[in-house]
C-alpha cells in the first residue's frame, strides 16, 4: 500500500492537477490556459519524482525527464498556435475562436 | 544491431526517409520542391512493403518494443493511411503551399513513425513518447492553412484538447508505474491482477480518458468536427483514421495485455463511453449541413463500435477490431478524399454536392459506395465489419449494446442518404462544370474503392488475417469475469 509520506506528495500533486483542470476550464486567455497546462504537467512530474523517492528509484527519475521534455515540446507548438491566433484574429482570448458550432 | 533493431526495420525506413526529406528540403531551391512529396510517398510505400516482405517479429529496444502480428497489422493500417493522405495532398501542396512542402512531409512522416512504434510499445515510457511523437505533428499539420481563421480555430481546439489529454494520460501512467513499481505493461498487469488499489483504478481510468480525447469519443469529441472543418481535407483523411487507430492500439496493449488485468476495472466505464458515443455521434450527425462535419460525427459514432469490441476483451473481439479498422481506414479516408476532390478549398457545404452525378459520375459512384460502406449496407466492406463487431460483442455478453448499435445504424442511414440524394437527385448548378480531380487524389480514391468493394465481396482472407494476428498477440488473453459488466 501507499506509505504515509508518499501520500502527502500524491495529495499535493492531485490538488495541483485539479487546479490546472479548473484553470483550463475557466481561463479565457490562451496564455493563461497554457500556464494551467504547465501546472497539470508539473503535477505529473511531482508524482513521478515522489514515486521515484519511495518506490521506483532511478526509473522514476528518468521518466520525469522524459515527461518534462514531452511537455515542453507540446507547449512550444501551443505557443506557435497562439501567435497564429493573434495574427488571424487580432486577439488571444479563446472566445474569439468560437466561429464553428453544432 | 540485428537483435536490437531487427523488428524495427520498417520504422528505420521511415526515419531515414524523414531525414532525407528534411535535408533535401534545405538543398532544393523554392519552386522545385515537388520532389519532396515523391520522397515521402516512396518512403511510406517502402515501409509498407517492408511490413510484408521482411520478418519484423520479436522484441526490440531491450524488450520495450515487441513486433507481434497485432503490432504489424496496426503498422500496415498507419502506413496505408499515410500513403493515401500523401497521394491526396501531393497536388494540393504543390499548388497552394509550394514553399512549405518539406515541413509538411517531415511532420507527416514523424507522425506515422510515432504511431508505428506505438503499435508495439510494451513499455509505458515508450508508449508516452510515441503518443507525443504522433500527436505534436498533428497540431502543426492541422494549422497548415495558416491564414485561414477556421483552420487556426480548429487547430487550437485540437491542440488544447490534445494537450490536456496527453497530460491526463501521463498522470494516469505516473500513478500506474509508481504503484506497480515498473514501466513494463506486463509487470503493471501482473501487479494489478494480484492487488486491488483504488489508485490503480484511477490510473487506468485517467489513461482511458486521455486516450478517449484522441479517439474523439463522447464527451471528448468537441474538437472533432471543428478541426475537420478547418483543416485541409487530405490531411483530415489521415487525421480521421490513423491517430484513432493508434489510440486503439495503445489501449489494446495497455488493457488487454496480461490477461485483461487492467481492463476488468474499466469495463463499466468503457461500456458507458461506447453507448454514449454511439448515441451522441449518430444524433449529432442528423442535422449537419456540411459534409465534413457530417462525416466527423459519423466517425464519432464509429468509435463507439470500436470501444464495444474492445470492451469484450476476447480474442474474437480483438480480431474483429482489427478487421474493422482496416475497413474503416479505406472507407473513411476514401470518403474524405472524395470531399477533397469535389470541394477543393471552397468549404464543405452539402450544396456543393448537388448534382454531383452530372458533374462527375466517377466521384458520385465512389462516394455512394463509401457512404453505403459507412452505413453498413451488404456487399461493401462496412457491412461485414459492423456485423462481425456485433457478433463479437454478442458473444462477449454485451447484447443490449449490440441492439443499441443496430438501432442507431438504421438511424445513420438517414444522414448518409441525405448526401446520396443530394448527389443523385438534385439538379447540378448551371452551367454544369465537370470535376476533374488531380491524379493523386484519383489514385487514392481508386485504391480505397478497390479495397472497399474487394473486401466487401471477399472478406474471408482479411478476416482470417485479422484472426491470425489476434491469435499471435503478445500477452495472453484470458476470459474475464463477466460479473463486472452492468
Amino acid at each position: 500500500m501507499i506509505a504515509g509520506d508518499l501520500r502527502v506528495f500524491l495529495t499535493v500533486s492531485a490538488v495541483m492537477f485539479c487546479i490546472g483542470v479548473y484553470g483550463i476550464l475557466s481561463r479565457r486567455n490562451a496564455i493563461g490556459v497554457l500556464l494551467c497546462l504547465e501546472l497539470m504537467a508539473n503535477a505529473v512530474n511531482l508524482n513521478l519524482v515522489a514515486f521515484a523517492r519511495f518506490s521506483t528509484g532511478t526509473m522514476g527519475q528518468v521518466f520525469t525527464l522524459f515527461a518534462i521534455a514531452l511537455t515542453v515540446a507540446e507547449v512550444v507548438v501551443g505557443m506557435a498556435l497562439v501567435i497564429l491566433l493573434q495574427r488571424t484574429h487580432r486577439d488571444i482570448r479563446l472566445d474569439v475562436a468560437e466561429e464553428m458550432r453544432g | 544491431m540485428n537483435i536490437l533493431l531487427g523488428p524495427l526495420a520498417a520504422d528505420l525506413v521511415l526515419v531515414i526517409g524523414m531525414g532525407s526529406v528534411l535535408v533535401t528540403d534545405l538543398i532544393l531551391p523554392p519552386g522545385d520542391k515537388r520532389l519532396l512529396g515523391w520522397g515521402a510517398l516512396y518512403t511510406l510505400l517502402a515501409a509498407l512493403l517492408a511490413t510484408f516482405a521482411m520478418e519484423l517479429t520479436g522484441p526490440a529496444i531491450f524488450g520495450a518494443y515487441v513486433g507481434d502480428p497485432v503490432a504489424l497489422m496496426f503498422k500496415r493500417v498507419f502506413l496505408a493511411a499515410g500513403v493515401l493522405a500523401a497521394l491526396g495532398s501531393l497536388t494540393q501542396l504543390a499548388e497552394r503551399f509550394e514553399r512549405r512542402q518539406g515541413e509538411y512531409w517531415v511532420l507527416l512522416l514523424s507522425s506515422v513513425l510515432g504511431m508505428s512504434l506505438l503499435a508495439g510499445a510494451r513499455d509505458l515510457v515508450l508508449l508516452v513518447v510515441c503518443f507525443e511523437l504522433m500527436g505534436v505533428p498533428l497540431y502543426v499539420l492541422a494549422a497548415w492553412a495558416r491564414d485561414d481563421r477556421l483552420a487556426i480555430e480548429g487547430a487550437l481546439k485540437l491542440f488544447l484538447l490534445g494537450a490536456v489529454s496527453s497530460v491526463t494520460l501521463l498522470f494516469g501512467i505516473s500513478l500506474l508505474t509508481g504503484i506497480c513499481g515498473s514501466t513494463m505493461i506486463s509487470e503493471v498487469a501482473l501487479y494489478s491482477r494480484e492487488h486491488t488499489n483504488p489508485a490503480l483504478l484511477l490510473g487506468a481510468a485517467l489513461t482511458l480518458g486521455g486516450m478517449g480525447f484522441k479517439l474523439g469519443v463522447f464527451p471528448f469529441h468537441m474538437w472533432v468536427p471543428d478541426t475537420y472543418q478547418g483543416s485541409t481535407t487530405p490531411f483530415v483523411a489521415f487525421l480521421s483514421v490513423a491517430p484513432k487507430a493508434a489510440a486503439i492500439a495503445a489501449l489494446v496493449r495497455l488493457l488487454i495485455a496480461g490477461g485483461n488485468a487492467l481492463l476488468v476495472g474499466v469495463v463499466p466505464m468503457l461500456i458507458t463511453l461506447a453507448a454514449a458515443t454511439l448515441v451522441m455521434g449518430n444524433l449529432l450527425a442528423l442535422h449537419q449541413t456540411q459534409v465534413k462535419r457530417l462525416l466527423a460525427y459519423s466517425g464519432v459514432g464509429h468509435m463507439g463500435l470500436l470501444l464495444m469490441a474492445l470492451a469484450t476483451g476476447t480474442e474474437l473481439g480483438l480480431s474483429m477490431l482489427l478487421f474493422y479498422l482496416v475497413a474503416y481506414l479505406f472507407t473513411n479516408a476514401g470518403a474524405f478524399l472524395v470531399v477533397h476532390a469535389v470541394t477543393g478549398d471552397e468549404g464543405d457545404d452539402l450544396a456543393l454536392f448537388e448534382g454531383l452525378y452530372a458533374r462527375s459520375g466517377w466521384l458520385a459512384m465512389a462516394m455512394l459506395l463509401f457512404l453505403l460502406s459507412l452505413a453498413g449496407i451488404p456487399f461493401v466492406v462496412g457491412f461485414w465489419a459492423k456485423l462481425y463487431i456485433f457478433l463479437a460483442a454478442w458473444a462477449g455478453g454485451l447484447q443490449w449494446l449490440v441492439l443499441l448499435g443496430a438501432l442507431l445504424s438504421v438511424l445513420a442511414l438517414y444522414y448518409y442518404l441525405r448526401v446520396v440524394i443530394s448527389m443523385f437527385m438534385r439538379p447540378p448548378p448551371t452551367p454544369i462544370e465537370p470535376i476533374v480531380p488531380d491524379w493523386g487524389t484519383n489514385t487514392a480514391i481508386a485504391l480505397c474503392l478497390l479495397f472497399v468493394v474487394g473486401m466487401g465481396l471477399v472478406p474471408g482472407p482479411f478476416v482470417e488475417a485479422a484472426s491470425n494476428a489476434a491469435q499471435g498477440f503478445d500477452g495472453a488473453i484470458v476470459a474475464m469475469p463477466r460479473s463486472t459488466a452492468p
